[in-house]
């Protein structure tokens, strides 16, 4: 028999959305559950080095709530977790079959010292950080994450039985298996986020295969203190470089890529990005090929006109070619609207694609929810109440709901969460009555 | 822990070892072969601090490989960033 | 809250925690230094550094201390306290130790963030040794508690205002609509179909405005305004005055239609949703609330006399103008026509009011310049575009643009089909703005003319019949309320939140929040979020029944109290009051502090002649010996 448990809420995907949802619900004293197919909580804002539009740190901002989250007594976090299946069977009752993914580490007795990951033999390459270092098979996630619990990659673990020998708590179990165990709820949020699209989906920008072309959410990481380099050089050879490019809507409004949406926050973060490159490398060139600068949120446009005064370059025209170069360049190729539209050809050290967003779960096969044309979940009453979706007593948020900066995301998470607590009051009164 | 038991997880690692044999081999080859592009980073670097560029000529290994394992490196302490050379910089042994 | 007794009593053994802030502190500050020097101050027993202080692993650094009985003071250097003394207030109480027996050293925005090298390591000792010797002398505190009222005020019946108010009352929360106009509905009322789902804007309006006017837990009041406001979060106090519509621009036809009882229930095209009879005479009340909720909205941009020839020529027309002509127009012709006139091309202008650059665009009287982006402009303009074209198909559109941001979910679908049903787009840079002349000649009234980047700088002429301005948002003047409650604003004039992600719909006034597009340009459907979220917030402070103030307020030592008054003269919040107390069997008068209004501004201090009333968690022996501290170090 599988574990049952009973919430008022199940939130699904521990990113900003989920967690802030989760905070709003239990601050109203709701019992809520979130699971979280990672790790560790937090999702792609616990990864970012520093935030528009007031860059602060986004450990900074993350880490609070995330703590907050996980402290909360009526908040219970189920990290490494993934959601098999979501009903509803009535009204009061949404029924969800969760999956925990072995660790192969016991979370109860493992104390985060890190003894293991120093013991392990195996280096792996480290997705946390673009691949850009390694790590061992069993390890942490990374110095911010929660819970600080180790993971043992098993595809990568040579079962030399060093980390259990090193184990001071005798944490480690080889042997463990995924298990299954049951969430019980009144309602349901869904903040299952997103994901980039991928690096090698345009053919003529040949992702994947040009060195020193990276992704946006990879300079993220250098651009991090605790990145894989903890500084900004070329990954093909350590070189600092001298300029460096972001070529705007690499994954958005495309029609042949199925992403004909602007995903709404690559304007921003590449901005954000070229300033603080400008900081860490103030002799580099940084430039910014686009076809329109979307700055539209609170202080946007005065950030976008501060970057300019900086001394970052706009340079409006699509890229239409990438290739490699001599020594490891970048060359783009585009026509210059600004100058006479002739086709130009230029070199850069790095260059960042600015790739686009697209959901990060499909609730095909798990849950009754409808997608929008755009694949992200659908909102019934997109105007008045967006976060409803035409699955009763279920919520969304976040850029699980259409891609979406974080500001926006918080407060669509508010949203969810005063949706669900309504739910809740009503059923409540149909119980009274 | 009783001997009987320990006796018990040794049998069942052996089993767990015999299932998993094939990615074990995989992941042992792995090993083998990163020791050993550390070994000759490492040694590169025995006669004083240098670059990518320069542990690159050295080891003759690609360099955006050099540059994986001279990350991981520093990040496990065996490894410092030293000085800057002209767009590069250089990478020394610790205790050395 | 327990106050353990041991903790004021005992020797203090301080606990200090310097935070690296991956390296935005020790990047500039050697902490470790700092550390070791800290180490050296006698009653300091733990000195340690963090990559990351606010960090689970960091805060548990602190806990560990606490629970094994090392420590019983805890000093905390890191970022702007702003940002985390409630998180480490937090991991201290989860750790069974008075939270007030903290203190916070900011050596990240006073120190690495401005200052590098060894200055910055000095001064961050010297920072930190201040933050060690208040610590030192702090007592255990509790946070005030006082009862909080479950009824909520709205003010504004847009959107924003109707949404709040519909989830605050489904929460069990008594709500107080606050209108000034007659109607409901707010800007949402001047437009016909929306983007991006081509709903009525009527429609949606109607639909929240009716459930208002049916919810017996919502009171209505229109034509009303704030005039008096007092008190503190959980216990407000509102005067809200209520008075006949006076004479404003709309005068005609509202008096039409509020004379009307037939209309009452209605929803009125480009006026509103009217939820009731007007007022007929002035009525002032007041209501005890415990949450504010701020739904004030925003006011279209009036282009400026001359500007892209509004004014000069009848031919130049706003968008929200349009909007309403476009609702009327009849869909059966081939071209569109306006003022009897064939419209056989028309221009379209972005960013009209939005994104004005210093030394490129002229601030207005006041010397205020809108360098926001307007964000709803953009869609709606295509959308008019777009209109204009599938139903007018021999009008002819150009559209002169800064940069498209049809951003959100479903918006880019109108960049498309305006652009597949050939409307004309043209590319301006700021500096180099169309230009509206009058045409002199031939039959069309008005010519633009523009240096069109799309064309790679060609001169673009083109005559046209009308031009149709995208004015941007302006925040509602609001000023006398921002004046009576003290509520921050942001250079763009926008009610300002405490902080965009942390507390992005709160102000820093606590109980007062925030909720649509009096805090930034929105479309419905982020005001609407905005709006729940304000509810959410204002669901969770009420809750509970009371709400929890900082106990950092003056306190009267009344033994050295002799009632002169003096502090009862200087407070700014008449928090401080003389009271008659018997001592030694004698009727004198001694100062007495509300906490729950009182500021800890500390003007009270400093004017007591006997030194009998000081602030708690700041008293000036704890300034004195922070000050001792800094003129050591
Ligand atoms: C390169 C880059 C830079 C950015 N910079 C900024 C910036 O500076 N400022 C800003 O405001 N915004 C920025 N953003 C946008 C920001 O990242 C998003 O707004 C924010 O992360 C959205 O949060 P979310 O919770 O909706 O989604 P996510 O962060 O994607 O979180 C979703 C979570 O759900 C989990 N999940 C998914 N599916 C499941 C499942 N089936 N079961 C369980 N869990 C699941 C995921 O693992 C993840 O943890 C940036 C984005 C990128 C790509
Ligand atoms: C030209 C144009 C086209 C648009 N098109 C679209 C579209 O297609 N789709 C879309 O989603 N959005 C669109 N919008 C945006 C939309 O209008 C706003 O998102 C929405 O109206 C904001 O609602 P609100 O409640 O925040 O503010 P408002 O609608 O401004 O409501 C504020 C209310 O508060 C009242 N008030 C103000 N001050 C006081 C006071 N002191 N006391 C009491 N009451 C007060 C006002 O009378 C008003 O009723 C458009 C905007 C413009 C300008
Ligand atoms: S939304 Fe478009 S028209 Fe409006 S201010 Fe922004 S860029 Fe200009």
């Amino acid at each position: 028999m599988s574990r049952e448990l009973h919430f008022d809420t199940l939130v699904v995907g521990g990113g900003i959305a989920g967690l802030q949802t989760a905070l709003d619900l239990a601050d109203q004293n709701y019992q809520v559950a979130v699971i979280e197919k990672d790790a560790t909580i937090g999702g792609k804002m616990i990864r970012l080095s520093k935030v528009f539009p007031t860059l602060d740190c986004a450990s900074c901002i993350t880490t609070p709530k995330m703590a907050a989250s996980a402290h909360h007594e009526n908040i219970t976090l189920f990290t490494y977790c993934n959601l098999k299946s979501l009903d509803r069977d009535s009204p009061e009752s949404v029924t969800a079959t969760v999956t925990q993914k072995p660790r192969y580490v016991d979370p109860d007795k493992c104390i985060g010292c890190r003894q293991c990951e120093y013991g392990c033999p195996v280096y792996v390459p480290d997705e946390e950080q673009g691949n850009f270092n390694l790590r061992k098979a069993v390890h942490i996630p990374f110095s911010n994450a929660i819970p600080q619990i180790a993971v043992l990659d098993m595809e990568n673990c040579s079962l030399c039985g060093k980390c259990a020998r090193v184990c001071p708590t005798d944490a480690i179990d080889y042997f463990e298996q995924p298990e299954d165990f049951i969430i019980h709820a009144k309602t349901a949020v869904l903040a299952t986020g997103f994901e980039l699209t991928p690096i090698d989906q345009k053919p003529e920008y040949n992702g994947g295969k040009v060195q020193n072309l990276i992704t946006s959410m990879e300079m993220e990481r250098l651009l991090a203190p605790h990145g894989p380099y903890m500084r900004v050089i070329r990954p093909s050879d350590g070189k600092e470089p001298d300029s460096i490019a972001y070529v705007q809507c690499a994954g958005s409004r495309d029609k042949t890529l199925n992403v004909p949406y602007c995903s709404r926050v690559c304007c921003m973060y590449a901005i954000k990005q070229a300033m603080l490159l400008s900081g860490a490398l103030p002799l580099a060139d940084i430039t910014i090929y686009y076809m329109d600068i979307r700055a539209f949120g609170k202080g946007y446009e005065q950030f976008y006109q501060n970057a300019k005064a900086m001394g970052i370059e706009f340079v409006k025209g699509k890229i239409a070619k990438i290739e490699q170069a001599d020594n490891q360049y970048v060359s783009l190729r585009y026509e210059a609207q600004e100058d006479g539209g002739r086709v130009v050809e230029r070199e850069h050290d790095l260059v960042v694609l600015s790739l686009g967003m697209v959901p990060g779960w499909t609730p095909q096969g798990v849950c009754q929810v409808s997608c929008d044309t755009d694949r992200f979940i659908k909102s019934s009453m997109p105007q008045i109440a967006p976060t409803v979706t035409d699955m009763e007593g279920v919520f969304v948020a976040g850029v699980a709901a259409g891609p979406k900066d974080i500001v926006d995301t918080i407060a669509e998470a508010g949203a969810a969460a005063m949706e669900a607590s309504k739910y809740m009051t009503a059923l409540g009164k149909q119980k009274a009555a | 822990m009783s001997d009987k038991k320990k006796q018990a997880d040794k049998e069942a690692m052996k089993i767990l070892r015999q299932q998993r044999k094939q990615s074990i081999d995989r992941v042992r080859g792995a090993i083998k072969s990163q020791n050993k592009d550390i070994k000759s980073i490492k040694d590169a670097l025995k006669d004083g601090g240098k670059t990518v560029p320069e542990i690159t000529a050295a080891t003759k290994m690609p360099s955006s490989r050099v540059m994986v394992f001279v990350a991981t490196l520093k990040k496990y302490g065996m490894v410092a960033e030293g000085p800057k050379d002209g767009d590069y910089f250089k990478y020394e042994l610790i205790d050395a | 809250m327990s106050s353990n007794k041991k903790e004021s009593t005992s020797e203090p053994r301080v606990g200090v925690y310097i935070c690296h802030c991956g390296g935005n502190i020790s990047d500039h500050v050697d902490v470790e230094q700092v550390a070791e020097n800290i180490r050296k101050i006698p009653g300091v027993v733990v000195s340690h550094t963090n990559t990351f202080m606010c960090s689970d692993p960091g805060q548990e650094l602190i806990q560990e201390d606490i629970k094994s009985g090392k420590i019983n003071r805890v000093v905390v250097a890191s970022c702007a306290p702003s940002l985390h003394e409630l998180t480490f207030r937090n991991a201290i109480k989860r750790a069974d130790m008075n939270p007030y027996l903290y203190d916070h050293a900011n050596i990240r925005e006073q120190d690495s963030w401005v200052h590098h090298g060894d200055p910055a390591t000095a001064k961050a000792t010297t920072l930190v040794a201040a933050a060690v010797a208040k610590t030192k002398r702090l007592e255990p505190l509790d946070p005030i508690r006082v009862d909080a009222r479950n009824h909520v005020i709205v003010i504004g019946g847009g959107m924003a205002g109707l949404r709040a108010a519909l989830d605050l009352s489904s929460r069990g929360i008594a709500v107080s609509l606050i209108e000034k106009s007659p109607f409901l509905g707010g800007q949402a009322a001047n437009l016909d179909k929306l983007v991006p789902t081509e709903a009525s804007a009527g429609d949606l309006i109607k639909q929240l405005a009716q459930a208002a006017v049916e919810d017996p837990n919502i009171q209505i009041s229109t034509c009303s305004q704030i005039v008096g406001f007092e008190g503190y979060v959980g216990n407000f106090k509102v005067t809200v005055q209520t008075h006949p519509p006076d004479a404003d621009t709309r005068r005609q036809i509202i008096r039409g239609i509020t004379s009307d009882k037939s209309q009452v229930g209605k929803m009125i095209p480009f006026v509103g949703y009217f939820p009731s009879a007007v007022p007929t005479s002035e009525q002032t009340r007041i209501i005890d609330t415990g949450v504010i909720v701020f739904a004030t909205g925003f006011k279209t941009y009036t282009p400026r006399q001359g500007e892209f020839g509004f004014g000069d020529f009848p031919e130049v027309i706003t968008l929200p103008m349009f909007i309403r002509h476009m609702a009327q127009a009849a869909a059966n012709d081939k071209h569109l026509s306006f003022n009897g006139k064939k419209i056989r091309r028309v221009a379209m202008i972005h960013c009209v009011g939005s994104r004005q650059i210093p030394g490129i665009h002229e601030a207005d009287e006041n010397d205020y310049m809108n360098e926001y982006c307007s964000r709803t402009c953009c869609s709606a303009t295509l959308r008019a575009a777009m209109e204009i074209r599938e139903n007018f198909p021999k009008t002819q559109v150009l559209d002169f643009y800064r940069d498209i941001r049809t951003y959100g979910r479903g918006q880019e679908d109108y960049y498309d089909r305006a652009s597949e049903s050939n409307v004309l787009f043209f590319r301006y840079e700021p500096e180099d703005s169309p230009l509206v002349e009058k045409n002199s000649s031939g039959d069309f009234p008005l010519k633009i003319s523009v240096k069109d980047t799309l064309t790679f700088g060609e001169e673009i002429e083109a005559d046209v019949d009308l031009i149709i301005l995208s004015v941007g948002m302006e925040p509602n003047p609001i000023t006398g309320l921002v004046d009576m409650m003290k509520l921050p604003v942001g250079s763009d004039r926008f009610l300002q939140e405490v902080h965009p992600k942390l507390r992005p719909v709160e102000l820093a006034n606590t109980g007062i929040l925030l909720a649509g597009t009096c805090q930034a340009p929105m479309d419905i459907s982020e005001t609407c979020n905005a709006a729940q979220a304000a509810a959410v917030k204002a669901s969770a402070l009420l809750g509970k029944g009371y709400v929890e103030l900082d106990p950092f307020v003056a306190g009267v030592d009344l033994a050295a109290c002799s009632g002169t008054g003096a502090c009862v003269d200087v407070c700014p919040v008449d928090a401080v009051k003389l009271k008659p107390v018997k001592i030694n069997g004698e009727e004198v008068e001694r100062a007495e502090v509300n906490p729950a209004i009182c500021t800890g501004c500390g003007v009270c201090v400093a004017e007591c002649p006997h030194n009998a009333i000081d602030v708690k968690g700041w008293t000036l022996k704890q300034y004195e010996d922070m000050v001792d501290a800094i003129v050591a170090a």
